[in-house]
């Protein structure tokens, strides 16, 4: 879930921008350390982030009818770790306003702070909660992707209602009015992107296995595989 | 996405200095959200039109394109930002004249917005943003990165789109659950094929000296600084021109 261009005031904008920018940077400085030790990961990071953005083009198959699209949240923090895919998330996002309209530039930083750090972190943390606890390893991608998805869509919402309090009950109403308005297409969309990683991944590790393991950017899926 | 792409590369503007282009779009793009909408942002809708469709001679109906998704999805949002919820004596409902004037300015600001967002994305391709964000001082290992997927986004494109259109004819969408194991199936197998591939080109570039940069020859494209002057100024009168219609209505 996007915010598009423009919508929020230009402070909120500037504040959320200024909150994700670290987050980015952090990712930056990781990945460039990391193509200056093993150079051949830059087509590896390239190929997987172009993967990432093909995802979210695609169309979903919906149970509502309404055109919705993955937002690759949770499958990207297993198989890159949240860090980097702070700064793989964020140039996905700014290719999806430039090249599709989706999102904006003012409302990037917004959009990066939901979709490329919460989101992700939320996933992995999961994941690797899920996995401490024994979980089934399908269950646990379920939860993690799930739940990133969640903790996505419940940011935006909480960003929108900051921006626009509610006149008559304030932040927590707008929260509320916010949340709602998005949950009939939100919530079935988090359950449909939890199925469909847990459908990936396991493709991904019955005929992926190698080029798994070259990715070694890839923490939480070394984890899973060790588990 | 093809579309989009193809009118930057090809558009009047296509051999102008990427600064001449995304300065003044920047320019409307602050305005935009920064000065009164309700008399500003009609006015930037009109100069980001004008100038993509009689400046750049990128087609009106490509703008529309571009501008419609979004568009519908502000004016179908602009509703509830007029609604408030009262939750002091039980959750109601009720249009506040507050949340209208809320809900008017913020979908002008963003429909401005937006027109500037078209300005840079139809005008200018992803690709020329490298020498900005060199100049930015993101580092090179960062910006080749940018620039390789980008590449390989069109050349994923182009099989993801044949492999859900197989999938489809064979039936593979009829049903929630099947389609959704298609789906699944698709996107493992772009992910294995990308990175099958990412590998051969490694190989393939490594042996050809590849040290994670990627030469290509670029026509020189010279500042023209008059160009440029003339555009900021054309932002400076749509500015001014918002200010004074905004007093001459209050």
């Amino acid at each position: 879930m996007h915010i598009a261009e423009g919508f929020l005031p230009p402070l909120h904008a500037a504040i959320w921008s200024a909150l994700a920018a670290p987050f980015v940077v952090a990712g930056a400085r990781r990945v460039n350390r990391l193509l200056r030790d093993q150079p051949q990961l830059q087509l590896l990071l390239a190929a997987s982030g172009a993967f990432a953005f093909l995802l979210s083009a695609l169309k979903l198959p919906s149970i509502t009818g309404s055109s919705s699209h993955a937002t690759g949240v949770g499958l990207g923090a297993m198989l890159f770790g949240p860090s980097v895919m702070a700064l793989l998330g964020a140039i996905v996002l700014c290719f999806q306003a430039l090249l599709l309209a989706h999102g904006g530039l003012t409302t990037l930083g917004a959009n990066v702070f939901a979709l490329a750090v919460v989101g992700p972190w939320v996933a992995f943390a999961i994941l690797r909660g899920a996995r401490r606890l024994h979980a089934p390893f399908a269950a646990a991608v379920f939860v993690a992707a799930l739940s990133g998805n969640l903790a996505t869509y419940l940011t935006t919402a909480g960003q929108l209602a900051l921006a626009f309090p509610d006149p008559a009950s304030g932040v927590m109403g707008s929260f509320l009015k916010f949340a709602a308005v998005f949950a009939p297409t939100q919530l079935p969309l988090a359950a449909v992107e939890g199925l469909l990683t847990v459908s990936i991944v396991n493709f991904l590790r019955e005929y992926s296995g190698d080029e798994l393991r070259a990715l070694e950017v890839l923490p939480a899926s070394r984890a899973a595989e060790a588990g | 996405m093809r579309a989009i792409d193809r009118h930057a590369w090809t558009n009047r503007w296509r051999d102008w200095h990427p600064a001449e282009k995304l300065l003044p779009a920047f320019g409307l793009l602050l305005m935009a959200l920064l000065l009164p909408p309700l008399t500003t942002a009609p006015l930037i809708v009109v100069v980001a039109g004008s100038a993509l469709v009689w400046g750049a001679g990128v087609p009106a109906r490509a703008l529309l394109v571009f501008v419609a998704p979004p568009a519908a999805f502000l004016l179908l949002g602009a509703p509830f930002l007029a609604l408030s919820l009262d939750l002091s004596a039980g959750p109601t409902l009720r249009f506040s004249p507050g949340g209208v004037a809320l809900a008017l300015s913020s979908t002008l600001r963003a429909l401005a917005a937006l027109s500037c967002l078209a300005l840079v994305a139809l005008t200018t391709p992803v690709a020329d943003w490298a020498s900005l964000l060199r100049r930015a001082g993101v580092p090179a290992g960062i910006i080749e990165l940018l620039l390789l997927m980008y590449r390989l986004v069109f050349s994923f494109a182009e099989r993801a789109l044949t492999g859900q259109r197989a999938q489809a004819a064979r039936l593979g969408y009829s049903r929630f659950g099947r389609g959704l194991r298609s789906f699944g199936l698709l996107a493992g197998n772009l992910f294995q094929r990308g990175l099958t591939k990412a590998r051969a080109l490694e190989i393939g570039l490594t042996a050809r000296g590849y040290r994670g940069e990627l030469p290509v020859l670029r026509a020189a494209r010279p500042l023209c600084r008059s160009r440029l002057a003339t555009a900021m100024l054309g932002v400076g009168l749509t500015g001014l021109a918002g200010g004074w219609l905004g007093r001459a209505l209050s």
